[in-house]
């Protein structure tokens, strides 16, 4: 270590031991101050550790986490950056946070980075393995084009041409480019390839890289994702080195399903979640760990699943989801239509800027399946609640069903006299967070005390 | 008698990027209100665009990759688009859309495309930056506000015969100097709100739902049904 990298690492080491103590807290700061001193601290710190580096838009926390979970079998320690901070500084203070591993032995990072930052983490690191999720066009970014989002990734990816790829087969765009790297591809293969349809018109990123024709597909699961085909030039999904071969059963808390023959479960519902433990399945295998030490690996420790908290408001059960483009809000209605008993559905729309300033993405969320529920009421609010109230208009909601209330604190009052014992709250982050704040202020959610 | 509505969801998989769909949804919610039908088919690259097929049409926006290849595409469309136009059918074209029934536009990347010149404006690109946010306008022909949400990077000059769908209250419009948003020609709008301007604008949707009911249907008087409508829009 050079002299430099030495000092900032003392200088960054300090600083996290004083926010850490004094502040309780720190997560970036530490890595705002190392990098200022010294750029490369991240090469220093780096050369002691395996790094598997987990990118694509949507899935990376949950997919690291159960990575993480995963190599626990094997490994004593996994270093991660749990608290989500995905970019160059973050990662840094990750590094710094931890201790050394044992002298003359490797440590193995698992290391979620966002898309943009793949490759001056690279740079820095050079990762044995890239965990690739996905790439859908976030609504937030200023056009998001999913292909300028995954060109930015590979960037990063060509630096170490040694490194295994571990994508996911089921997206398209993740087999358009050449690569000089191995690569593995892991996906669902639980239908027969005998259809052959095409996505919902308002599906992004369904033009064959090869030839521009629009891809079809045998099935999908959902969005843009499945076993895909162009009829044209007869570009394929590549063959699959890990698949799902059955999807035994979804429910909004649970979902069982088939890996290789492997019978597994994890505590959460939805499509999206059976791909992220897919993604940690094949990074296991890849590293020599066996189906039963996966299977071990998702069944410990359920807490990594507890994003989606139930609270007890007055009796009801309580669900609250975020809700932020139309991909995420589909897998959440598909992730309803799995709810055996009857509930009551509220819709909450803000439009600040963490929220998306632009509301029109509720237009491609599939609202048209809600009616076909067994959803005994539904409510809206919100500041944008004229917009998410017509959209269940349109959709079909009858209007005898229909309450609007904008505002959240009622919305909060009605919920003891909503006529079912579940009721699900679709949030985007704003009304999320009021939600929340209106729910502890009455005593439904504990706050943290000491 | 029972009517109907047969719309041509233009590119519907290529151009769609901002909840576009809506427009439709929206037509078939009023449509319902007074028993008339709406069927909707995605006609899409390669495939065969006739006039008489179709009594409305929706044309939304798109990534740059997919809008340049949508733009190639049309041009084997534009002698039936046109003509679609010239019989006074009506049409909404959003953002990518609109750009491209004009002249050209220049794309994000400095390429210049041509568009069908099926109306006669033309759409250039500025540099690093973009107009993003909350746009009201108001229609000089009928009075109405229309409010939307404009993201666009190209800026646009109206042509000859072509009028502004609105005069800006607020936001920028077509180029954020001339004070316009939009062009309509003939019943053919094109504009930069984006994705659901008929949700979002009730008054409009119903408009452009009569405009196609009379042109299908010269002969029938629509005024009852005009009454029985309920507009939602917010
Ligand atoms: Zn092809």
């Amino acid at each position: 270590m050079s002299f430099k990298s030495n000092l900032a690492t003392m200088a960054g080491k300090s600083s996290y031991w004083f926010l850490h103590n004094f502040m309780g807290g720190g997560s970036s700061l530490p890595g705002k101050i190392t990098t200022k001193i010294d750029p490369d601290v991240l090469h220093e710190m780096g050369k002691n550790y395996d790094v598997i580096i987990v990118s694509g838009t949507n899935g990376k926390t949950l997919t690291t986490a159960l990575i993480v979970q995963v190599l626990q079998e094997k490994y004593d320690k996994v270093l991660t950056n749990k608290t989500g901070s995905n970019m160059v500084q973050g990662i840094v203070s990750t590094f710094l946070e931890s201790s050394r591993p044992t002298a003359g032995k490797k440590g193995i990072a698992v290391l979620e980075v966002d898309e943009a930052n793949v490759k001056p983490i690279v740079e820095q690191l050079r990762p044995k393995m890239f965990v690739l999720t996905n790439i859908f066009r976030d609504q937030l970014d200023r056009y998001g084009e999913i292909y300028t989002t995954y060109q930015k990734i590979i960037d990063g990816i060509k630096l170490a041409p040694d490194a295994l790829v571990v994508a996911n087969g089921d997206e398209a765009i993740f087999n358009s480019k050449d690569l000089p790297n191995p690569q593995v591809y892991y996906g669902i293969k639980h239908q027969a390839a005998t259809d052959d349809r095409k996505a919902a018109p308002n599906t992004d990123g369904v033009l064959c890289p090869v030839c521009q024709h629009i891809i079809h597909f045998h099935y999908i699961t959902y969005a843009n994702l499945g076993d895909y085909f162009c009829p044209h030039c007869g570009f394929k999904r590549p063959d699959l080195k890990f698949s799902v071969n059955e999807i035994s059963a979804k429910t909004p808390t649970n979902s069982r399903f088939m890996i290789d023959g492997h019978a597994y479960q994890i505590e959460i519902g939805g499509t999206y979640n059976i791909y992220n433990a897919l993604a940690a399945y094949a990074v296991g295998r890849e590293v020599g760990i066996n189906p039963t030490q996966i299977k071990h690996a998702f069944e410990t420790n359920q807490r990594i699943f507890g994003r989606q908290e139930e609270i007890n408001v007055a009796g009801k059960e309580v669900t609250i989801i975020l809700v932020k483009n139309p991909v995420g809000t589909n897998q959440v209605i598909d992730l309803l239509a799995t709810e055996s008993e009857p509930f009551s559905f509220i819709g909450l729309l803000n439009a600040n800027y963490a929220d998306g300033i632009d509301t029109s993405w509720i237009w491609d969320g599939e609202f048209e399946r809600l009616p076909n529920m067994n959803i005994k009421q539904f409510e809206t609010g919100g500041k944008r609640y004229r917009d998410i109230t017509l959209r269940l208009q349109v959709a079909g909601v009858p209007a005898e069903q229909h309450r609007i209330q904008p505002d959240l604190e009622k919305v909060v009052a009605d919920i003891p006299n909503m006529p079912t014992k579940k009721v699900y709250i679709l949030a985007t982050y704003t009304a999320m967070m009021q939600v929340r704040a209106i729910l502890t202020k009455k005593g439904y959610i504990k706050g943290v005390k000491k | 008698m029972s009517f109907s509505i047969r719309v041509a969801h233009l590119y519907g998989d290529l151009m769609n990027t901002y909840g576009d769909i809506g427009n439709i949804l929206v037509l078939q919610f009023y449509a319902k209100q007074i028993g008339v039908t709406v069927t909707s088919k995605v006609v899409s690259l390669e495939e065969d665009f006739q006039a008489d097929a179709y009594d409305f049409a929706v044309f939304g926006g798109g990534q740059d990759f997919e809008q340049s290849i949508v733009a190639k595409d049309l041009q084997t469309k534009k002698k039936e688009l046109i003509k679609f136009i010239e019989q006074n059918k009506p049409l909404v074209a959003v953002c990518g859309g609109y750009q491209m029934l004009g002249k050209y536009y220049v794309d994000a990347e400095g390429r210049k495309l041509p568009g069908i010149s099926a109306m006669n404006h033309y759409t250039e690109q500025q540099h690093e930056h973009r107009f993003i946010g909350d746009i009201l306008i108001k229609n000089a022909a009928t009075g109405q506000e229309y409010h939307g949400f404009e993201n666009h990077q190209g800026v646009t000059y109206l042509g000859e015969n072509e009028h502004p769908l609105g005069k800006v209250l607020k936001g920028y419009g077509n180029n954020g100097t001339d004070g316009t948003e939009g062009a309509v020609y003939k019943n053919t709008t094109g504009t930069y709100f984006h994705g659901p301007i008929m949700a979002r604008n009730g008054n409009f949707a119903v408009h452009m739902m009569f405009q196609a009911l009379e042109t299908k249907y010269p002969d029938t008087d629509f005024t009852e049904m005009k009454n029985q409508v309920q507009i939602s829009g917010y």
